[in-house]
């Protein structure tokens, strides 16, 4: 690995020269600047500079390509930003678009340390057998992460998963993220069809008169689902009601 | 080359624009499922198209899903189009990664992708290419010309055979499916597709009653397959089949991860929420809802009936100017036939075409803006108190338009019970042949200010019934479980009047197709019905000179002595013609239906149209043109409704509407229920129940409104 020290704004850059180029060939200064929010005067020092440091082929003074050097740079600058939301979101529990927020304003000050470690702890949680069904749900399902309330030992040692809440008792407006799938036969089949998995996060939209059946908000699609059914899809209320739909985050 | 993909995904829409009206319609053999197969030519090569039922997986837990899978398992076609709806990605690439699985030649569809452009996304499509290796094309359903990309990239893919499947799952699950994989084919020789594998190791019975017959020993494999399941399951403490699926959104997430160059937008469905704000609203949804309903019915009725005017002055112009043109002498049969018999017989239904089209506009509108899934949406829980699922408002409301494409559309009903219930009380929604009916009844026996809501009464009525009797069969004959009500909400989608002039003007031709064939054929028959035998002496005429009728010229009425009648001699050509009626063989069937209808007020001339309604709805009103014509004696038009407002009292018009509401559904609709429910005895259930049902509605109904005026 070059010790290349960006600032935290030449990182940026780089990533959103990434980013532009994984849809097109070129990326034009003006693509920039827009993806930027900048205008178009204020890319080109920045341009300058990282073609400088060899990171980008800057052709025409209009389109720009990462070197090989630049791209092993923009790999690690995005990586370490996907692994922050993803530690916000799917750990914290945090609302996606909040999540990425914080990654962004977190992810230059990382040190290389931190960011083996939770690759490594990302990595521990895909492979540890009872990472997927001990590790989150635990924590996940504990009043005292969830709420921020005292422990009052109402779990009594065991675990407070049980305490987690269904689908059909959520109240409109709440974003969450299913726990696990109760229902067999053909509605299990239905309900995984449609993409009920734990690490799902959908939001409860409304009602219908007479509270039932529920309208839920997936990634992409909207979904009717009725009361009794959704009494077998357990769940975890993410800390803030969040407006939109999320953006995919499966599961571990 | 199939067509196979989620339901909403456009999937209709792109064969449409491929087979641009080629196509057949017909049925899956052994079932009632619809096969639409079509072709178009690419390149000089011609290419059969056939479009599947939308599936959610290659399961087999409805008659559509298995369809669908066994056609990519077992039909050895040369490509298959899996289109997907590009706004609803993460989903719908499960339902790809399933049918690479199954070893299929694959080529990736992603329709509505101007949507999902206007909504922001945008993909690598040549990476996605790369990692699914499969073609990857955009299309636009709704834009024909969009399709020659998918044209050109299904020609390619059918010179090559299908790769090996690049879906990667999890490193256990990818363990468990080898094993399985090496466990099957030791037990059978041949190819085992991965996706069998999965099934298997999944306890999918269909896959697993495939897979023990014919394979000696297939138990003891099982078995083994058992033990690898449940090692899985202990290894990660999870249920296998969600550790599939969860495999499965694992390998869609990272490959979206890998080509999503911008993601939706989160506003992207903003009017379309907004919509729902009000249209779901707990307080507003269903008055909304009713309102509309309303609303189509005031278009049809009130809207629809300047152009039915036009056509009814139309109609008996054409008569007046046939009937002045052709002198009676000449060939006085034929013209009776046609003035009497087809102008008055078909030019009776005709004049409803308006009408007609346009309900099947406003309901076809409700359909694909997507309406009526939220309509479903709030009348779920209401429809469950009668044992029906929200689902079964889909259908019942089709039936609005006419019963036969209601009937097949309770397919999208899961539940077997679910299903022959909503067929059998399906007709009781008064469908698009009744209507004639109801415009001519109603007018006749209400008075203008009420007639709108009159008609939306019987609607309602009907709908009412329906309920009540679909909760009475539930508790009865058709108990049992029922099925999960899980149903996607799609945006709301503006459709192309394109789209909806095409299906009103398909519909609308079935509807004069009908008139010309069934109609005209039926009228025909009931004119002779109704024409021979002919009397050899009229009463009338034995009465005149008899002095118990004075022919008159309207004015001297009084000074008669008792039992003598004045007629005019506009009412003896009249009781002529009745009588020349009544001595025909319709005459006398209606005669001997007579006591048998009499409780409701029926008399021989109503009874006669009725059993011509038996085979159409709309030939009672036909039967009724002919009925009056020749009792009138000269083959005019007058407005039918007057005479009939005339000759019967409000309590026969009401049993009349309930009768013709609720029994006897027409033969094409036994037929149709009988191949749906595959069996006749259900066929005939409805026609005997619904009858007898009918007869008691009405006679008590004739008898309450006598009682109380």
């Amino acid at each position: 690995m070059a010790a290349v020290t960006l600032t935290p704004a030449l990182e940026d850059y780089l990533e959103t020269i990434y980013g532009l180029l994984r849809g097109q060939p070129v990326a034009r200064v003006r693509d920039i600047a827009r993806d930027r929010g900048v205008r178009p005067a204020s890319v080109t020092p920045a341009v300058q500079r990282l073609a400088q440091m060899g990171l980008i082929r800057y052709e025409r003074r209009e389109h720009i390509s990462l070197t090989p050097l630049g791209e092993e740079a923009a790999r690690r600058v995005f990586s370490r930003h996907q692994l922050l939301t993803r530690l916000f979101s799917e750990v914290l529990g945090m609302g996606v678009k909040q999540a990425e927020v914080d990654a962004c304003a977190m992810e230059h000050n990382l040190s290389s340390e931190a960011m083996d470690r939770l690759t490594r702890l990302f990595e521990f949680m895909r492979s540890c057998p009872r990472g997927e069904a001990d590790f989150l749900p635990l924590l996940h399902g504990c009043p005292v992460f969830t709420e921020g309330a005292k422990c009052d030992r109402r779990c009594q040692g065991e675990s407070c998963a049980s305490a987690a809440v269904t689908l059909a008792t959520v109240a409109p407006g709440i974003q969450v993220r299913v726990e696990r799938v109760d229902a067999v036969g053909a509605i299990r089949r239905r309900l995984l069809d449609m993409g009920f998995l734990p690490g799902t996060e959908l939001r409860v939209e409304r009602r219908a008169p007479s509270g039932d059946p529920l309208w839920l908000r997936m990634d992409g699609f909207q979904v009717s689902l009725r009361k009794a059914e959704a009494a077998a899809v357990r769940v975890v209320p993410l800390s803030a009601p969040d407006g939109e739909d999320p953006s995919p985050s499966g599961p571990v | 080359m199939l067509l196979a993909g989620n339901p909403n995904s456009g999937k209709t829409t792109v064969f449409n624009g491929l087979t641009g009206g080629h196509e057949h319609v017909g049925n899956y053999p052994g079932c009632t499922v619809e096969k639409r197969t079509g072709h178009y030519l690419h390149a000089g090569r011609s290419f059969l198209v056939t479009d599947l039922p939308g599936a959610y997986g290659l399961t087999s837990y409805s008659p559509e899903e298995t369809i669908t899978r066994d056609a990519i398992l077992k039909g050895g076609a040369a490509v298959v189009v899996v289109v997907v709806d590009a706004t609803a990605l993460r989903r719908s690439l499960v339902f790809l990664a399933q049918v690479l699985e199954a070893g299929a030649n694959a080529v990736l569809c992603l329709n509505m992708s101007d949507e999902a452009h206007q909504a922001g996304q945008r993909l690598n499509l040549p990476e996605m290419e790369r990692l699914l290796g499969i073609p990857v094309v955009e299309t636009v359903g709704r834009q024909p010309r969009s399709l020659d990309v998918l044209r050109e990239a299904v020609a390619k893919a059918a010179t090559r055979a299908a790769g090996p499947s690049r879906v990667v799952l999890g490193v256990r699950q990818e363990r468990a499916v080898r094993q399985v994989c090496d466990l099957l084919l030791k037990a059978q020789s041949g190819q085992i597709s991965r996706w069998r594998a999965i099934q298997v190791l999944l306890d999918d019975p269909a896959a697993v009653a495939e897979f023990s017959e014919g394979t000696p020993g297939a138990a003891l494999t099982l078995r083994a397959v058992a033990r690898v399941r449940a090692a899985l399951e202990r290894e990660t403490g999870q249920q296998a089949d969600l550790l599939m699926t969860a495999a499965w959104y694992g390998f869609v997430d990272g490959l979206l991860r890998e080509v999503t160059v911008s993601g939706v937008r989160p506003d992207a469905r903003a009017v379309s929420d907004a919509l729902d704000l009000v249209v779901a609203h707990p307080l507003l949804g269903l008055p909304f809802f009713l309102a509309a309903m309303y609303g189509v019915f005031w278009v049809t009725f009130s809207l629809g009936d300047y152009p039915m005017q036009w056509l009814d002055s139309g109609i008996g112009f054409l008569a007046s100017a046939i009937a002045g043109a052709w002198p009676e002498a000449t060939l006085p049969v034929l013209r009776s036939l046609v003035l009497d018999g087809i102008i008055g017989g078909v030019g009776g239904v005709l004049v409803f075409l308006p009408n007609i089209a346009l309900l099947f506009l406003g309901l076809s509108f409700l359909e694909d803006s997507g309406y009526m899934a939220r309509g479903a949406f709030l009348l779920d829980r209401f429809m469950h108190r009668f044992g029906l699922h929200g689902k079964s408002f889909i259908p019942m409301v089709t039936g609005l338009g006419c019963s036969i494409p209601g009937i097949m559309g309770t397919r999208i009903l899961e539940n077997e019970r679910d299903r022959l219930t909503t067929m059998l009380v399906l007709p009781l929604m008064s469908c698009g042949a009744r209507l004639p009916i109801w415009m001519l009844l109603i007018p006749a026996f209400c008075p203008p200010p009420w007639r709108a809501a009159a008609l939306w009464l019987v609607y309602f009525f009907g709908a009412f019934l329906a309920l009540l009797l679909a909760l009475l069969l539930r508790r009865t004959l058709l108990r049992g479980d029922e099925a999960p009500f899980v149903m996607e909400l799609p945006p709301y989608r503006l459709p192309t009047w394109r789209g909806a002039v095409q299906k009103v003007i398909e519909r609308s031709w079935l509807y004069l197709r009908k008139a010309g064939t069934v109609i005209l054929g039926i009228s025909i028959l009931l004119w002779v019905a109704t024409t021979w035998p002919q009397p050899r002496h009229y009463r009338v005429d034995a009465e005149i000179p008899r002095g118990e009728v004075v022919v008159t010229d309207g004015l001297q009425a009084a000074n008669l002595p008792d039992g003598v009648v004045a007629l005019t001699p506009g009412e003896v050509a009249h009781r002529r013609a009745a009588e020349a009626l009544e001595c025909s063989v319709a005459g006398r069937v209606g005669r001997i239906l007579e006591p048998l209808l009499s409780p409701l007020g029926f008399d021989w001339k109503l009874s006669v149209a009725l059993v011509g309604a038996l085979a159409a709805k709309e030939v009672f009103v036909s039967q009724m043109g002919v009925v009056y014509a020749l009792g009138e004696g000269e083959p005019e038009r007058e407005h039918l409704r007057e005479r009939i407002a005339r000759d019967y009292p409000a309590s026969t018009g009401v049993a009349l509407i309930l009768f013709l509401l609720i029994a006897t559904p027409c033969m094409a609709t036994l037929a149709v229920t009988r191949r749906e429910s595959g069996r006749w005895s259900f066929a005939f259930l409805q026609f005997f129940g619904l009858t007898a049902i009918g007869y008691g509605v009405a006679a008590a109904a004739r008898f309450l409104i006598e009682a109380l005026s």
